[in-house]
């Protein structure tokens, strides 16, 4: 014992405690004394003694009386029962309430000695059982919350799980394994239901039927709803068990129905993308070997035009090039903007700057109506100027000799409102729901002969998303179309 | 029937004037159409011996249609027509014309890919003749 042993003795006799105490302590235990019962359960329940030694007559108290309150509040405490009036019934009695032993008054210092001893023995052991009892509830308890903790987690995760023994009964599943499989009949203890997809099946059973533990995993995607409404990738693998052994598998369950379908989307982009990109160069390779071919023997005049017409197109392939490189950085984000106060009109007048001689050439009039005391807005200038050229390109090209341009930028609230209407070949009706979408030109007896990449209002569209902003059109055949776009401005 | 006059369908004009100048260099007599509209017009007014139709033009199937269009004239079943094509490789979408099956549901009577060379031309509507 590093501690000192504490002990507490609870007796009327003066003589008889002081003597005890004294003797306790010089054997170095650390001794309280207590001179009548009531002074005996303050001490005895307050404190937590290792020892105490009760008195079985008392005028205030009976010693069972006491025996009782301190086991109560302290139930480690180990106690003797004192007395000169030995008897078989009391004996009994105080053990049954709990007192360990029995000492008969008056004592020699070598009987109490031994007591004490024997007393500590019993109190360690009773620490001890303590300890262990609290250790095992505790771990009983985490044990409960750690269950329900992993099953709670299990149960909400999107993810399928589900477990199969290695006789390939289902052990356990969650609830989404259940969605996903499109099944409504899994059962623990049963093996995997008939309609669960058979590939997965297969792949589970090979691994079951392994002789040793397979450290990878195998996967493959099932649709498991038609037209592709739900795919899945099943992936499995063992459950490992002991060293090299399994103790089943285990299939998780993954909807990839939207990475599909954005798969699918992206496909279909790089082969338009392929599909542009194709025509131009075919038709300079045409022109090229035409122009070279000595049973066509083109004249002079012919290969020339073809010249031009070849640099035309490749022009058109580079600017379809800088779009799509355009739409990529926009895509994968690695433009850094530049965000500062941008003063529209001024934006717009460079923008006017550079059309000015297609302006001039088809006599087209540009009225401007700017407001006085325009807000200016926090934008990238590089991308608003996009907006602009591309959108005045379109007014220009598409528009009829000595036709009109409109361009109103106003404040609104809290936007500002750019409108630029032209005057020029309009859409029809079936071509208005896709001229946001890459690729798509307008083809009619106006557009035959304009070059474009089908990707401006595109690239327009994705600027004007990304600061919150709202594109809108109207547009009549033959008449004209204009662009509203709208721009928080932000404080 | 011997093949004198052709109808050319092509929204590319750059391409749709090389094959003009390459397809009369062997001596025949080409008409040409820059939309899938255009085509059927020219295809009434000019009665042609044999058709050649880009298959991306206005829409992604603009040629199919004109085919089938083409095919339930009379003359359009008694006629070759062809449809040309760079889709098969970009897509990686295979269609063919070998058998009578697929004939009747794609309606026509070939496949060609796109750059045109000349003598393939040729010698499809020679098999299309046989046939």
């Amino acid at each position: 014992m590093i501690d000192k042993a504490k002990i507490l003795i609870i007796d009327d006799e003066e003589g008889l405690r002081l003597g005890t105490k004294r003797l306790l302590e010089l054997e170095d235990y650390f001794v309280d004394a207590a001179e009548n019962g009531s002074e005996g359960i303050k001490l005895g329940t307050t404190n937590e003694y290792d020892l105490a030694f009760i008195d079985l007559k008392m005028p205030d108290y009976d010693g069972i009386e006491v025996l009782k309150k301190i086991k109560e509040a302290r139930p480690n405490t180990v106690c003797y029962i004192a007395t000169a009036y030995a008897s078989y019934d009391t004996a009994v009695e105080a053990t049954r309430i709990g007192a360990y032993g029995y000492i008969p008054k008056p004592f020699t210092p070598d009987e109490l000695l031994y007591s004490v001893e024997k007393g500590m023995l019993q109190r360690n052991l009773l620490l001890e059982s303590e300890r262990l009892k609290l250790e095992r509830e505790k771990n009983l308890l985490e044990l409960a919350s750690e269950k329900s903790r992993l099953k709670t987690i299990l149960n909400s995760i999107a993810g399928g799980v589900l477990v199969v023994n290695r006789l390939g009964k289902i052990v356990y599943f969650n609830n989404a394994a259940l969605k996903l499989a499109d099944s409504d009949k899994f059962e623990t203890g049963k093996p995997l239901p008939e309609n669960f997809p058979e590939e997965l099946k297969e792949i589970a059973s090979e691994y079951l039927n392994a002789d040793i533990f397979i450290s990878g995993a195998k996967s493959l995607e099932i649709e498991i709803k038609p037209n592709q409404e739900l795919v899945i990738q099943g992936i499995v693998s063992h459950v490992p068990e002991g060293e090299n052994s399994f103790a089943g598998v285990v299939i998780v369950l993954r909807n990839i129905t939207e990475a599909k379908k954005i798969e699918h989307i992206k496909n279909q982009f790089v082969s338009m993308v392929a599909h542009e990109l194709k025509a131009p160069v075919s038709a300079v390779i045409g022109f090229l070997q035409l122009s070279m071919d000595e049973n066509v023997k083109l004249p002079e005049e012919k290969k020339l035009e073809f010249m031009q017409r070849s640099t035309t197109r490749l022009k058109s392939l580079l600017d379809l090039v800088n779009d799509l490189l355009d739409i990529s950085r926009m895509e994968i984000n690695t433009k850094q903007k530049i965000i500062e106060p941008i003063d529209l009109k001024e934006i717009l007048n460079s923008t006017l700057e550079l059309f000015s001689l297609d302006i001039k050439n088809k006599n087209i009039v540009v009225e401007k109506r700017i407001d006085q005391n325009l807000s200016l807005i926090n934008m990238d200038k590089s991308e608003i100027s996009r907006v602009f050229t591309n959108l005045i390109s379109n007014a220009v090209k598409y528009n009829h000799d000595n036709g009109k341009i409109v361009i109103n930028i106003s404040n609104k609230n809290n936007f500002i409102e750019i409108l630029i209407k032209d005057s020029g070949i309009g859409l029809r009706e079936e071509e208005r729901e896709k001229i946001f979408t890459e690729f798509f030109r307008a083809k009619n007896k106006f557009t035959k002969s304009i070059s474009g990449t089908g990707l401006g209002l595109s690239i327009v569209k994705r600027i004007v998303d990304s600061y919150n902003g709202k594109i809108r059109f109207e547009s009549e055949y033959e008449k004209g179309t204009t662009f509203i776009i709208q721009f928080p401005i932000n404080d | 029937m011997k093949i004198q006059k052709i109808l050319l369908v092509d929204d590319d004009i750059d391409l749709l004037e090389q094959n003009k100048i390459l397809i009369e260099s062997k001596g025949f007599n080409v008409i040409t159409a820059e939309s899938a509209e255009e085509g059927y017009e020219k295809f009434i007014s000019e009665n042609p011996d044999a058709c050649v139709i880009d298959l991306i033009m206005e829409h992604h199937d603009s040629g199919f249609i004109l085919c089938h269009k083409i095919k339930k004239t009379e003359l359009g079943k008694m006629i070759p027509v062809l449809i040309l094509t760079s889709a098969t490789y970009e897509t990686g979408f295979k269609f063919s014309t070998t058998t009578a099956e697929e004939r009747e549901w794609i309606k026509c009577d070939g496949i060609l890919n796109k750059p045109v060379v000349i003598e393939e031309l040729l010698e499809k509507f020679e098999e299309i003749k046989q046939d």
